[in-house]
């Protein structure tokens, strides 16, 4: 039990300060920079809570996405700046930018070595990692617009 | 349109001329402008330049989104005013998209006029972080990135310097107005082929992860994001476009790092 508080909380603060240096490239403003970077670590580690419970990474992406998505819209009212602002570069820290890449890497390998049937399969399930734990940040993100402020703006 | 038409009358006595209906589309077109050279999501345009149109007393705006346009038209008593504007991107910045929804408000709630969204939209000043400073930070991301894989200190201090060099890089292109495929190919180039000496050493436990994590600071992360939550609400072609965008990013950075693992494999020390 110890341990894994301990691996939560180094991962949340890890995944705190990876977002707050995406926060400052995207010109976030100051009065957002905190709650970027607690968003951040909240997120990631219920992330990392629930792979630890097996869920699949996919639907673990998701439920913190949704979670991050819910939490940020009292926020956003109370400070009156935009969801995105801060949504985005919170969720950096979960963006399968690896698998991303393995994707094109293996794309230009495949071409390169010639075609075998391991690194195609290689190819597909990264790109489909990608593919699927990006529509599950975003989805869960868009749950709050569009489930509970169908077409009132939130700010 | 007629020319004539100086003015007419509403249910609550508001006179809007067509120079009026004019200026303030303007001022809207302006703002859709702003928030689409800046990167926000389409669903935002849409929505905070409806608010601007009808805080001005006009019936509504219409807006159509394309990758590198708006096209936007007011409706006023019949009286459509319509205006298109090119986009230049301008990359990420989240300071002037909220300092434009911020002046948004202020009309809404009536405390701002034309003229006064006018002269705060010429004028924007947005602060922006130091230079170095946010090298400093992206690189420490980096490095948390590589901790979070399981990376020792060997690793953490490998990755912070390896990207903060590839991050000095990114910025002194970017400042040089380069292409931004091309920025993303050098600095995923560079992050690579740094990252490899580490590798050819062998320090620390697992020393691949320097070069995987260094060039995660290019994870077109912004873009991606908001392809997805484009094509949620409904914006499938400009959701689309942003996709492709993000696609091209990553594979002229995945085209970087091919070509520093073949030299770095040239040269014998992976």
């Amino acid at each position: 039990m110890n341990t894994l508080l301990m691996m939560l909380v180094d991962d949340a603060v890890f995944a705190g300060i990876a977002a707050f240096g995406f926060a400052l490239l995207f010109n976030v403003p100051r009065q957002a920079l905190l709650a970027c970077v607690l968003f951040a670590a909240s997120a990631h580690a219920i992330r990392s809570l629930l792979l630890h419970f097996n869920v699949p990474i996919e639907w673990a992406s998701f439920i913190a996405a949704t979670l991050l998505g819910l939490a940020t819209v009292p926020w956003s009212r109370r400070v009156v700046i935009p969801r995105p602002v801060v949504t985005v570069a919170a969720i950096i820290p979960m963006i399968p930018g690896v698998y991303a890449y393995k994707t094109m890497t293996g794309l230009m390998t495949l071409h390169h070595q010639g075609y075998s049937v391991e690194l195609q399969q290689q190819v597909v399930e990264n790109g489909l990692l990608t593919l699927f734990i990006l529509t599950g940040l975003s989805f869960g993100l868009a749950i709050a617009p569009v489930l509970v402020y169908r077409n009132k703006p939130i700010v | 349109m007629d020319d004539d038409v100086s003015g007419y009358i509403t249910n609550n006595n508001a006179v809007i001329s067509y120079e009026e209906q004019a200026a303030i589309t303007r001022v809207i077109a302006r703002v859709g402008q702003l928030l689409q050279a800046y990167n926000a999501e389409s669903r935002l345009i849409e929505q905070t330049t409806e608010r601007l149109g009808i805080a001005f007393g006009l019936e509504s705006v219409e807006i159509a989104l394309t990758s590198k346009a708006i096209i936007l038209t007011t409706r006023f008593n019949d009286h459509c005013v319509t205006t298109t504007r090119t986009m230049k991107a301008h990359g990420i910045d989240m300071g002037i998209v909220c300092e434009v929804q911020r002046i948004c408000i202020l009309a809404e709630r009536k405390i701002y006029d034309l003229d006064q969204i006018k002269t705060r939209l010429d004028n924007l000043d947005v602060p922006r972080y130091n230079a170095v400073l946010v090298a400093c930070f992206v690189a420490l991301s980096c490095a948390c990135f590589s901790h979070l894989f399981g990376g020792d200190n060997i690793i953490f201090i490998c990755t912070w310097l390896t990207s903060f060099i590839a991050m000095r890089i990114r910025q002194w292109l970017t400042q040089l107005h380069h292409n931004l495929l091309t920025v993303f190919f050098i600095t995923a180039f560079f992050a690579t082929f740094i990252g490899s000496f580490a590798t050819g050493f062998g320090w620390g436990n697992n020393p691949e992860l320097i070069m995987i994590t260094s060039v995660l600071q290019l994870v077109p992360g912004f873009p991606l994001i908001n392809a997805v939550s484009d094509m949620v609400k409904g914006h499938v072609t400009i959701g689309m476009a942003r996709w492709m965008t993000a696609t091209l990013l990553t594979l002229s950075s995945a085209l970087g790092i091919v070509l520093a693992v073949q030299l770095a494999l040239l040269g014998g020390w992976l």
